[in-house]
């Protein structure tokens, strides 16, 4: 019983310090050149953008928000910084995630949703808060 | 007391019918995909024994609380309960597992390690894992809810994709710390693929894209006191699941028995609710840092 009891205490203990501190921008969070190479097979898709926006809902949108500017400390999908990187590094990043960071892998996807949700992240149109100092770019380092 | 047994496994029945998420298939085996930081998975599921020559069915269900502390760390707590056909029904006990990623980025294999303490009598019948050699099942509930027994259990978990293919291995060692017992083995291994890869545009219930299925085989491999497949027990089987809706889905699998000396069938069914942002909600609701 005892045991039982410090167990119970230990898991409140540990969710308590369990809450993961994100970061807007990652400097180290960059992915590989050949990654970001690689070319969306679903680019110019509507319909696959579309079914892109449902996985965006359901494994994104709780961090990111619905248009994906971002809650809390979870980064601003449709900043230039965001969406300067290539299909393919944004592939690698949904995949991937970053996992020190706060951001889960969605290697779970299959491969081709993983592709929609990028090609609904281009079609992402950037809204006032998107745009910090009246609409330029951030001067955070330079990232694929 | 057995007032308060009946009470609790009514609760895990019920909460049965409205509590599912977005994953592999299995029952047994784990992938190392771990649940999203601060969502909750609330699941409950049960295996029911079909009975072979001499023994007696029974419905084992359990509830998982589900939780992802961070984004490589996963943790659950279980409740389980038991219930013989002509015997009785027994609360069992409880679990905490904990599964750490432990590389940051996908690989080509990806392993993840599983930890596991469990506080369960003898009549637990749930059959997350099977390890060591085959139980006798026939003794009444009544003598093995007196044997308690706490128990350390460890997994390797190793984990691919591969063309919307997932290919999982788990590697199982148990120790009981209540008695001077060795260690017992056990393994798991699946396959499975959702129906179809690419997600429509409409929400829809019963789109191909909703349903994954595959291949589960588990078993035991002994102890330290004898490693290998004699007086050991393995069930293969096909799993289902369905995507039921974005938060909710359905498991089902029905494991066929390999060996002789166990139920020849376990029918397993899992519901799953997750609540999405269940930390950061809670930490608002108490005025903290989400």
């Amino acid at each position: 019983m005892r045991l039982s009891v410090l167990l119970l205490f230990a898991v409140a203990a540990a969710l308590a310090v369990a809450q993961d501190s994100q970061s807007k921008t990652d400097p180290k969070f960059v992915a590989p050149p050949d990654a970001a190479a690689k070319e969306n097979p679903l680019a110019g898709n509507a319909e696959a953008a579309a079914g892109g926006k449902k996985l965006f809902l359901r494994s994104c949108a709780e961090c990111h928000g619905e248009n994906g500017t971002g809650i809390e400390d979870a980064a601003n999908l449709q900043t230039p910084e965001v969406q300067k990187q290539s299909d393919g590094a944004l592939f690698w990043k949904v995949t991937n995630g970053n996992v020190k960071k706060g951001m889960p892998p969605f290697a779970r996807l299959p491969e081709t949703q993983r592709w929609q949700i990028v090609s609904f992240l281009r079609a992402l149109k950037p809204t006032k808060e998107a745009l910090p100092s009246g609409g330029n770019p951030p001067s955070s380092p330079k990232r694929r | 007391m057995r007032l308060l047994h009946r009470f609790i496994l009514a609760l895990t029945i019920l909460l049965s019918s409205f509590v599912l998420g977005q994953e592999a298939p299995y029952f047994v085996t784990y992938d190392h995909h771990l649940e999203e930081p601060r969502n909750l998975e609330i699941a409950t599921s049960s295996t029911i024994g079909v009975p072979g020559v001499r023994r007696k069915a029974y419905l084992a269900p359990y509830m998982e609380l589900e939780y992802g502390a961070k984004a490589w760390w996963t943790t659950e707590f279980y409740l389980e309960s038991q219930s013989t056909r002509g015997d009785s029904t027994v609360f069992t006990g409880w679990r905490w597992e904990n599964r750490f990623r432990a590389l940051a980025r996908e690989h080509w294999i990806n392993p993840v390690l599983y930890i596991e303490y469990e506080n369960v009598n003898e009549a637990t019948r749930i059959q997350k894992e099977v390890v060591g050699k085959t139980p006798d099942f026939g003794v009444p509930n009544a003598e093995l809810v007196r044997e308690r027994s706490h128990e350390l259990e460890t997994k390797l978990i190793l984990s691919s994709n591969t063309h919307a293919w997932n290919l999982s291995e788990n590697f199982i060692v148990e120790k009981n710390l209540s008695a001077s017992e060795g260690f017992e083995f056990g393994y798991a291994v699946g396959a499975s693929r959702p129906l179809s890869t690419m997600a429509s545009a409409q929400n829809c219930r019963f789109c191909r894209e909703n349903f994954a299925a595959g291949l589960e085989l588990y078993g035991g491999l002994g102890g330290t006191d004898g490693f290998g497949l004699h007086n050991t027990t393995h069930y293969l089987g096909p799993v289902i699941s369905w995507q039921v809706s974005d938060n909710a889905a359905l498991h089902f699998s029905p494991a066929f028995g390999l060996t002789r000396g166990r139920n020849p069938v376990l029918l397993r069914l899992g519901y799953s609710y997750e609540v999405r942002g269940f930390g950061r909600k809670m930490a608002r609701l108490f005025g903290g840092k989400p």
